[in-house]
Formats: structure tokens, C-alpha cells, sequence
């Protein structure tokens, strides 16, 4: 479209309606990106900017927070820490200054680490069901299938404490309660809706003419599948596997109630780090910023297929 | 389906015609390979999410107490049900929940249609500002209500500054968590500081999704800008504001982790929303049997409108 | 489109043009909608009481309607 027609075209906004329309957007934008920044800010402050009034823009950055979020902390006397010896790591250098000594590494990195394994092993698995699901509705006659369909739906709807009642005592009978295993089979019967509706979309999208032409070269169905369809389906796939991340990562309900030490996540631990005298916000703060930048990542990513995740597929814009 | 079953009598024949040690699966057919990809799925859902559902039925007409398994259960009827569903304090709940899905549904579809509307006149750099906006959806609720809390807080938070900042009062003269009459609005804020871009993204869709012909017929026509808006925009939009409005409805009516971590539904119960309320009888007083059966109220109400949900999907899925 | 289908159309009775599945989802959709709203009302503590019937029977006329043919 040369730049004639859209000055005449009547649908096309004037550069002036752009342009009011552009810093309204632009204000909304940056008010709602505050929080996010402020907090974000805070991990960077020493506990006493964090908490000073009126708050401070203006600060000389501490990695205090990240050390408190890291370690566990002993108050100790100045003539014990004197007789130490020079302290070993930034970390400890701070601790001191404040009388304490580094006792050993906190739990945020293996609640991280449980976080990550959690979700990505019930993300591998829900992608996997959902992929061979979404086939198997796309492109055969399945009796029941838009009942089958809502009924996978469905289960994503469920209200997670309703769910998690009987959940608990199952896992207490089988003795899945607090094992990662059980949060990553949870996670995935949650997921697993999600993949199917995503995928089906995705695959309907691919024509089914390039696995009848395979087929008709000599490949069975399965090999088609395999050999012509996943290959085309690799962009929905990865939109889907990011999906199903960001909710494992980011659940919390379950967490709570089903888990307490050995498969707890961040989302539950993260508001319990407390410090001396309440809540240590710069070290929480710490921990929501480096829990969230993955999350601000994957979006940047997914930005093009958003609108089809949050509707399950149906609107495709 | 005729080219189907015309192609898949291709495959058995190259499967007859080429033997292999595949063979066995390559002459699986049709119908058994859609079991073999469908059932996995259904059998994971039926024994996390059906086999639990079913479990909970039981359990809400008994007395049954998670933290008491050695007393014999009784079965109790429908006694439960009834005394859930003439308990003014789980009505109360109801209307704490009422208020918080109302008000920020309302809020969020506002919000979020202008928001389209304005992104839908196609500034430069609009891609960039869309996905910074789409930011707060993605996060974890549960940490979003956490830092919250923070900047709530009535001497330090920078919520409390701002607000003091704009209207000259003391920054330390109010507290959005503590007070019994600002809680609810406290969550209101939150839930629509996260939630405005998922109307934005849906409404932008249904805005997009209309004709550019429809608005050239109009101008044609000379139809004004705000007639154009009410009777070509908002009628062919409205599909996809329905989708938004069901979605966070159910979304909201079953609000946990983000109100949780902000107030845990205090002051007293003031932002008590039901499912907080089933947290604390299920895990707090476990009084399971009880809890159970308010477990099914809410998941049946949840059910019906993930009925309507799906319809409204359908409907928009056609255009 | 045969030109057919239309003398038969005409010919269907008013309960035969009711009982199809458009009107009646709408039907269970409103019943599952007043239900809702019984449940969160604040004026009444009997709406309440029977707002979880009502949702309960529009959810199982949804579902059952649903198999009606278009």
C-alpha cells in the first residue's frame, strides 16, 4: 500500500487520533509497569532505603537483598566476628558490617530448583498427551468428541481448592503428598487441557493434504504423523510448552496446601522469607525478581501466540 | 471424511505390498490409533480430576474429617448441603465474592476495551507497548499479591505515597490492607492491575476481527464516528467482550492465591471470597465432609458457566 | 438448497419448532445465569438457599440439551 492511498483510505485514523491514541497507551503502560519496577528497585536496596519514607528513587545499590535471600544469618558478637579472620565473599562481608555471620545457604535454591523441575517435567508430559490427543481430535472421527473436548476443558475450570481436597487425601493414601512426582502429574492433569484445545488448533491449521500425500508414498499414518505433522506443528508445540511453563511455574494454590518441604515451589516460599524484625522485603524482593524474570522472557516470546493461549485456541486473530 | 477412509485404504494397501518388521503398527487403523492417542489423556484426567470429583461427592454426605481418619464415618445426607446453603456467613462470603468479581470485571472491561480501542489505531510502536502491558497477566498471582503487600504498606509503600502524594493526605493516615471499608478495593485494584490486559488482548482480537468494508459502507453512508461506534464496533466486538467477561468471571468467582497472599481474607472476613472460605474449613478446621460438599456448590456453579463459556467460544471461533 | 426444504420447514409444528436446540440452550443458559445470581444476591437468604438447585438443574438441561439435534 503506497503512502497515497492510506492518507485517502477513510478507515486509516488521522495522525493525530494516532498520535493522542499512542501516549494514552504509553501513560497506561508506564503506570502499570511501576510495580513491576519498583520492585525490582527494592532488591537492589539496602533493608534501610527499602523501607525509608518517602520511598527513594535515588539509592546506592546493595546486593544485600540477593545475600539474605541466598543465606541464613547468625547475630553474633563484635569480638566473635573479630576473631574470624578477614570474611569470605561479599556476602559475608555484608553480614558482618551488621554483626551476623553467613550460617549456611538458605532454601530459595532448592525451592528454584523444585520449581523448575516441576515444571518442566509436567510440561514435557502435558505437551507429549496433548499433542497425540490433539491428533487424534483433529483428524479422526471420535465418537463424543465435542463432549470428550468440554470435558478436557472442564477440568482446567475446576476451582483448585474444591480440587485439591480429595487430592490430598488421595496422595496421602498412595504417598504422593510432598514428592515432586505427585506436583508434576497434578500439574500436568491441569496442563494437559490447556495442551489439547492449543494443539488441536494448531494442528487443524495444517493441511491434511501433506499427510495424505505421505501416505500415499508409502507411509503409514503413524509414520506421517510422525515424519509430517510434528515437524509442521513445532511452532504451536513450543507456544503450547511455554504455556503450560509459565502456569507450573507460576501455581501456587496446589503448592500450598499439597506440599510443605521436599516438593515445595517458589510461589509458596517466596513470601516467607523473613528477616530480622518482619518481612525482609529487599530479599523477597530479590526472590519475586529473579522468579520473574523467566516469566518476562517467555512472554516476550510468546507475544504472537498470546491471544490463542488464553483462549484456548479459539480466537487465532 | 470420504478422502479419508479413500486414503487410508491407500496406506493398508502399501502396508500389504511392503512387508516390514513395522508391520504391526503400520497396519494399526484408524480408529484404534485415534484410541491409542486419545485415551492417555482422558485416563490422566480421569484419575486426577474425575476419580478426586467423584471422591468429593461421596465424601460431602458424610462427617468425615481429614485429620480424624480413625472415626467411623457416618453418612449424613444432604445435611451438609443444607446447612451451607442457610448459613448467613457463607452467604456473606458469597457477596465478598459478589463484589470483588463484579466490580473488577466491570473494571477490567472498561479498561480493557478502551486500551483495544486505542491500540487498534495503529500507532507507531504499538507492537512494543502491547506486550509491555501484557506483562502483569503472565505473572505468578501468588508473588503479584505478595509484592503487593508491599507496596501497601501504610509508612513505607509506595501505593500509600502516591495516593498521599495526589490527594495531601498522610501517607500513613490510611491502610488498604487494614481497614475494613478499603480491603475489598484493595483486591479490586490488584486483580484489575493484572487482569485489564487479558480483556485488552481478547477485545483487540474482536476489534481487529471486524471488516474494513463495514466502516467504508458506513462512511459512504455518512454515519457519524459515534454512530459508527455504537452500531457497527461495539455490536461486532460483543462476542469477544462476552468471552472476556465469562473467562474472569469464572476466573474471579474462584479467586484464591492472589487474595491469599494479599489479605488471607482479612480484616476479619471482609475480602473472606468463597474460595478462601473452603481453604479455611477444608485445611484449617478439617472439617472435610463440610467442606466437601461446599467444594461441589461452588465446582457445579463453575461447571454451569463453563457451559455458557464454551458456547461463547464456539461463537467466536465461527468468525 | 432443494426448493423442497422449505414446505417441509413450514410444516413443523410449534412445539417441534420450540423444542430444537437453540431456544433451549438459551433457556438452560438463563436458568444457570438466575442461579448465579441467586447465589451472590444480597437481598435474600432463600434465593440463596435454592441457587445452588437452580444452577445445578440449568447445568444438567445444558447438558442434556446439547444432544437435542440442531
Amino acid at each position: 500500500m503506497t503512502s497515497a492511498t492510506t492518507a485517502h483510505s477513510v478507515v486509516e485514523p488521522s495522525a493525530t487520533t494516532r498520535r493522542f491514541a499512542g501516549s494514552l497507551v504509553v501513560l497506561y503502560a508506564i503506570i502499570t509497569m511501576i510495580p513491576l519496577v519498583w520492585i525490582m528497585l527494592t532488591a537492589f536496596k539496602s533493608p534501610d532505603d527499602a523501607i525509608s519514607y518517602p520511598p527513594k528513587v535515588m539509592f546506592k545499590p546493595s546486593l544485600e537483598g540477593f545475600c539474605n535471600l541466598f543465606t541464613t544469618r547468625s547475630r553474633q558478637t563484635p569480638e566473635f566476628i573479630r576473631s574470624l579472620g578477614s570474611p569470605q565473599g561479599l556476602c559475608d562481608s555484608i553480614a558482618r558490617s551488621r554483626n551476623m555471620v553467613v550460617a549456611g545457604p538458605s532454601n530459595y535454591v532448592p525451592r528454584f530448583v523444585n520449581s523448575l523441575i516441576i515444571a518442566f517435567g509436567s510440561t514435557v508430559l502435558a505437551v507429549a498427551l496433548g499433542t497425540l490427543s490433539a491428533y487424534g481430535f483433529s483428524r479422526f472421527r471420535v465418537p463424543l468428541k465435542d463432549d470428550l473436548l468440554f470435558f478436557i476443558l472442564s477440568t482446567r475450570m475446576m476451582p483448585p481448592i474444591a480440587v485439591a481436597i480429595p487430592i490430598y487425601l488421595m496422595y496421602r493414601t498412595i504417598g504422593l503428598s510432598d514428592t515432586r512426582l505427585g506436583m508434576i502429574l497434578l500439574y500436568t492433569s491441569v496442563n494437559v487441557s490447556l495442551a489439547v484445545w492449543l494443539l488441536k488448533g494448531f494442528i487443524d491449521e495444517i493441511p491434511r493434504e501433506y499427510e495424505e500425500a505421505a501416505m500415499i508414498d508409502g507411509y503409514t499414518r503413524f509414520q506421517a504423523f510422525v515424519k509430517v505433522v510434528l515437524p509442521q506443528a513445532t511452532t504451536g508445540i513450543a507456544a503450547t510448552a511455554i504455556f503450560c511453563l509459565i502456569f507450573a511455574w507460576n501455581e501456587y494454590a496446589f503448592a500450598v496446601l499439597l506440599t510443605s518441604g521436599n516438593a515445595q515451589t517458589a510461589p509458596p516460599f517466596i513470601p516467607i522469607i523473613i528477616g530480622e524484625g518482619g518481612q525482609d522485603w529487599p530479599a523477597v524482593a530479590a526472590g519475586t525478581t529473579l522468579f520473574l524474570v523467566p516469566i518476562v522472557v517467555f512472554t516476550v516470546l510468546l507475544r504472537k501466540h498470546l491471544l490463542r493461549g488464553i483462549t484456548f485456541g479459539a480466537v487465532r486473530k | 471424511m470420504n478422502e479419508l477412509s479413500a486414503s487410508s485404504r491407500i496406506t493398508y494397501r502399501a502396508v500389504m505390498v511392503r512387508p516390514g518388521v513395522a508391520r504391526r503398527i503400520r497396519g494399526l487403523s484408524d480408529r484404534t490409533l485415534a484410541w491409542l492417542f486419545i485415551t492417555p489423556t482422558i485416563v490422566l484426567l480421569l484419575a486426577i480430576n474425575i476419580f478426586p470429583l467423584l471422591w468429593t461427592i461421596y465424601l460431602s454426605f458424610t462427617n468425615y474429617r481429614a485429620n480424624r481418619a480413625n472415626v467411623p464415618t457416618i453418612w449424613l445426607g444432604a445435611d451438609w448441603y443444607q446447612s451451607i446453603l442457610t448459613d448467613p456467613d457463607i452467604w456473606a462470603a458469597m457477596q465478598v465474592t459478589a463484589h470483588f468479581v463484579i466490580w473488577t470485571v466491570v473494571i477490567e472491561t472498561v479498561l480493557g476495551f478502551g486500551l483495544a480501542y486505542l491500540i487498534d489505531k495503529k500507532f507507531r510502536g504499538h507492537g512494543m507497548w502491547t506486550t509491555i502491558i501484557l506483562l502483569p497477566m503472565m505473572l505468578s498471582p501468588a508473588v503479584v499479591g505478595n509484592f503487593w503487600t508491599f507496596l501497601y504498606q501504610p509508612q513505607i509503600g509506595l501505593f500509600n505515597y502516591v495516593v498521599a502524594f495526589f490527594t495531601g493526605r498522610a501517607a500513613s493516615s490510611f491502610q488498604m490492607l487494614g481497614d475494613v471499608t478499603l480491603s475489598p478495593w484493595a483486591i479490586v485494584i490488584v486483580d484489575t492491575w493484572m487482569w485489564t490486559p487479558y480483556v485488552m488482548l481478547i477485545c483487540l482480537a474482536g476489534l481487529r476481527s471486524i471488516p474494513d468494508y463495514i466502516y467504508e459502507a458506513a462512511e459512504v453512508d455518512r454515519a457519524s464516528k459515534w454512530r459508527q461506534f455504537w452500531s457497527i464496533t461495539l455490536p461486532m466486538a460483543l462476542p469477544f467482550i462476552m468471552l472476556a467477561v465469562l473467562f474472569r468471571g469464572i476466573e474471579n468467582f474462584k479467586m484464591f492465591d492472589m487474595v491469599n497472599l494479599l489479605t488471607g481474607g482479612g480484616p476479619g472476613s471482609t475480602t473472606e471470597v468463597a474460595s478462601i472460605t473452603l481453604k479455611r474449613a477444608a485445611f484449617e478446621s478439617w472439617r472435610t465432609g463440610y467442606s466437601s460438599a461446599f467444594a461441589i456448590i461452588l465446582f457445579v456453579t463453575v461447571f454451569g458457566l463453563a457451559n455458557i463459556y464454551v458456547k461463547a467460544l464456539n461463537k467466536v471461533k465461527s468468525r | 438448497m432443494s426448493i423442497d426444504a422449505t414446505p417441509s420447514i413450514a410444516r413443523r409444528g410449534l412445539a417441534d419448532r420450540l423444542l430444537r436446540r437453540g431456544p433451549l440452550e438459551a433457556i438452560a443458559t438463563t436458568i444457570i445465569a438466575v442461579g448465579v445470581v441467586m447465589l451472590m444476591q444480597p437481598l435474600s437468604l432463600t434465593l440463596y438457599s435454592w441457587s445452588f438447585a437452580t444452577t445445578l438443574f440449568g447445568t444438567v438441561m445444558f447438558t442434556i440439551v446439547s444432544k437435542v439435534r440442531e
